[in-house]
């Protein structure tokens, strides 16, 4: 037993566990509701910088998209790229006005813009559409890594993340997640930095890995026992390193860039990390430092799935780790090469970094639709004149419910790549409050109307593009639907408004208030 | 605190026709101005990057996927370095050209403007 609790993968991960908790414990009074649900708007720059990253890097970043990389060669380094634009853009238009405009939730800035219960009853339903979304990938990350290192069930790995998640937001709450999710990103960036020094150091350099991978051709021996077929993987070099594999057409590949670009502003739980800045100033630097972290971030990432396939191919890898590349898929990238090497301390530290990026995301997540359902539902349409502290205890009810829900959502994704399920949930993202935060922060001709019914479209139409695309023609069927659906988002939002033409008779008053300038003290 | 909630709450603000919307007051349009102007400078410039990287690669194939140092085609180095590197570049511009801008309306106006929280209900 205390063998087995010494090894380096079970004691890294109890240290994480145990800060986590500790952190927890630490931060646990949360006696308001701005204390609750967006940490007493207390967190500067590096502190916020560091959660936004943490929260934006998750399991699809740390494990799936070396893992794409891995299995697509070319076509998953432009996957990575694509996932990295949209902080930038987030950054540019909504991070500072956002925070100048200062709530709780996500669909506090739409029920405020138009003083609308309608309003606010859309964006929940699409807070929680996009949340679910994002949520299952990041279960299945986390019962994946569960199942493979610790030998438990998938189910009990989904069963006991929801638990580790209604302790960690439903104690900690937003001051909790925030502290937690900047020390996990750094965790991470370990991690990633360390791996790529031993790859380094073992010879594996880029030009050289990406050389070698490009010249094999044929077989890979000894995978024979690990594959399905019984037959042993084969491999075409060139064609990993060539594009039109994945997105086979180049408008597939352009509808997969509009949608992950423009995913990023829509998405709930990195749109509420700005309010917890104390200033817009703070927020827009926030925005920096996350971008910077994860440009270094998604760099490592191609990097190292590009190292896994040439550990993959050159046979060298331990017949454990060979085993983990052919049966594992390509989420389980990152945790084998680390073990080839690294072996088992880095691997420990790989495992904790995983459990980090998905603890990180998933509690941004339980927040961003704990407030939905609290804030915006309960708190809204059940019982008004609710009161701090209970406001601030169906926000811990909702996580339980989140957990449940979230829980069984992960059973139904079993099967799936993270990478991918992941960039469905930026698609629906961008068709739906993108173009409400563009259009709501810096145009006055945005309705009530409009607003309804560019996020009730857009969720619709990306819904539809997404499960029912084999009912389409051909050249209508994308692997990730924004070249149809974003346009469709915006064009919704604008037609409507432009119909409707009953904007609130504040408006201007809202714009000077997201738009004002502020002190430079800030 | 909760009855800064209440306090804002669905104010019965109204609405008006959009042509009959007085016009912005001035400083809130031209900072308006200022900003959308060097976002959609940087934000086109930025999706020029974004799609010539596409349209190279579908286009001029032979080029793209020409080797540049060992293994690593053009296309490689433009899409897993300096992709990556570009999307801080970017970022970094608009928020030292926002810092710039904020310096020169504090100029103009001392240093009055207070530290905006915005609708801060919390």
């Amino acid at each position: 037993m205390l063998q087995t609790l010494l090894e380096p993968k079970m004691l890294l991960t109890i240290i994480l566990m145990s800060t986590i908790v500790y952190i927890t414990y630490l931060t646990k009074k949360s006696s308001t509701a701005s204390d609750y649900f967006v940490g007493g708007r207390s967190f500067g720059w590096f502190t916020n910088g560091s959660a936004i990253g943490g929260d934006y890097l998750s399991a699809a970043t740390f494990l799936g998209i070396a893992g794409l990389t891995f299995q697509l060669g070319y076509d998953g380094a432009y996957y990575a790229f694509c996932f990295s634009i949209g902080l930038t853009l987030l950054a540019i238009f909504v991070a500072g006005p956002l925070r100048r405009f200062g709530a709780y939730t996500v669909a506090d800035f739409l029920a405020y813009r138009f003083h609308s219960k309608r309003a606010r009853l859309a964006a929940v339903a699409v807070v929680l559409a996009i949340s679910g979304f994002y949520a299952a990938p990041q279960l299945l990350g986390a019962a994946q890594i569960l199942s493979m290192f610790f030998g438990t069930t998938y189910e009990f790995g989904i069963i006991f993340t929801c638990t580790v998640m209604v302790f960690y937001v439903g104690v900690g709450g937003m001051k909790g997640t925030t502290i937690n999710q900047a020390l996990e990103l750094w965790i991470r960036l370990g991690a990633f930095v360390l791996m790529a020094a031993a790859a380094v150091y073992g010879g594996l350099h880029y030009d050289r890995i990406l050389a070698s991978i490009n010249e094999f051709q044929g077989s890979i021996t000894g995978t024979a026992q690990f594959a399905k077929d019984g037959k042993d993987v084969a491999f075409d070099g060139a064609s990993w390193t060539g594009t039109g594999h994945y997105f086979p057409t180049f408008w597939q590949t352009i509808s997969m860039t509009i949608g992950l670009s423009l995913g990023t502003i829509g998405l709930p739980h990195i749109l509420l990390r700005f309010y917890t800045n104390p200033s817009a100033k703070a927020a827009r630097k926030s925005a920096l430092m996350a971008i910077g972290i994860a440009s270094v971030f998604f760099f490592f990432a191609v990097y190292l799935g590009a190292v896994g396939r040439a550990v993959f191919l050159s046979g060298s890898a331990s017949p454990e780790v060979m085993k983990d590349l052919v049966a594992g898929g390509n989420n389980m990238v990152i945790p084998s090469t680390a073990q080839a090497l690294g072996g088992e301390w880095l691997l420990g530290l790989v495992i904790a970094g995983a459990f980090a990026a998905i603890f990180s995301n998933l509690s941004g997540l339980f927040i961003a639709s704990s407030g939905a359902l609290a804030h915006d539902l309960y708190a809204t349409f059940m019982r008004k004149n609710i009161t701090e502290r209970e406001r601030v205890i169906a926000g811990k009810v909702a996580i339980v419910i989140l957990a449940f829900l979230y829980g069984a959502l992960g059973l139904m994704v079993k099967t799936a790549s993270i990478g991918h399920l992941v960039a469905l949930a930026f698609t629906v993202a961008a068709s739906t409050f993108t173009p409400i935060f563009i259009l709501g922060i810096w145009w006055r001709g945005m309705t009530e109307k409009g607003a309804i019914a560019g996020l009730v479209i857009g969720l619709a139409v990306s819904m539809f593009m997404i499960f029912g695309s084999s009912m389409l023609p051909a050249f209508l069927q994308f692997k990730v639907p924004g070249l149809i659906t974003v346009p469709v988002g915006f064009l919704s939002v604008y037609i409507v408004s432009k119909l409707d033409r009953k904007v609130p008779a504040d408006v201007n008053e809202f714009m000077r208030r997201v738009h004002s300038k502020e002190s430079e003290a800030a | 605190m909760a009855a800064e909630f209440t306090e804002y709450e669905y104010v019965a603000a109204g609405t008006v026709d959009v042509s009959q919307l007085e016009p912005l007051d001035r400083e809130t349009a031209r900072i308006m101005k200022d900003e959308m102007s060097t976002g959609s400078k940087l934000t086109i410039f930025y999706y020029a990057f974004i799609f010539m990287i596409p349209i190279l690669n579908w286009h001029a194939s032979g080029f793209m996927f020409s080797r540049m140092w060992g293994g690593m085609t053009y296309t490689w180095f433009i899409t897993g370095i300096v992709a990556m590197g570009m999307a801080f570049t970017i970022a970094y511009v608009h928020t030292s050209l926002y810092e710039k801008r904020l310096h020169k309306y504090q100029g103009g106006t001392g240093a009055s403007s207070a530290h905006s929280e915005g609708r801060n209900i919390g």
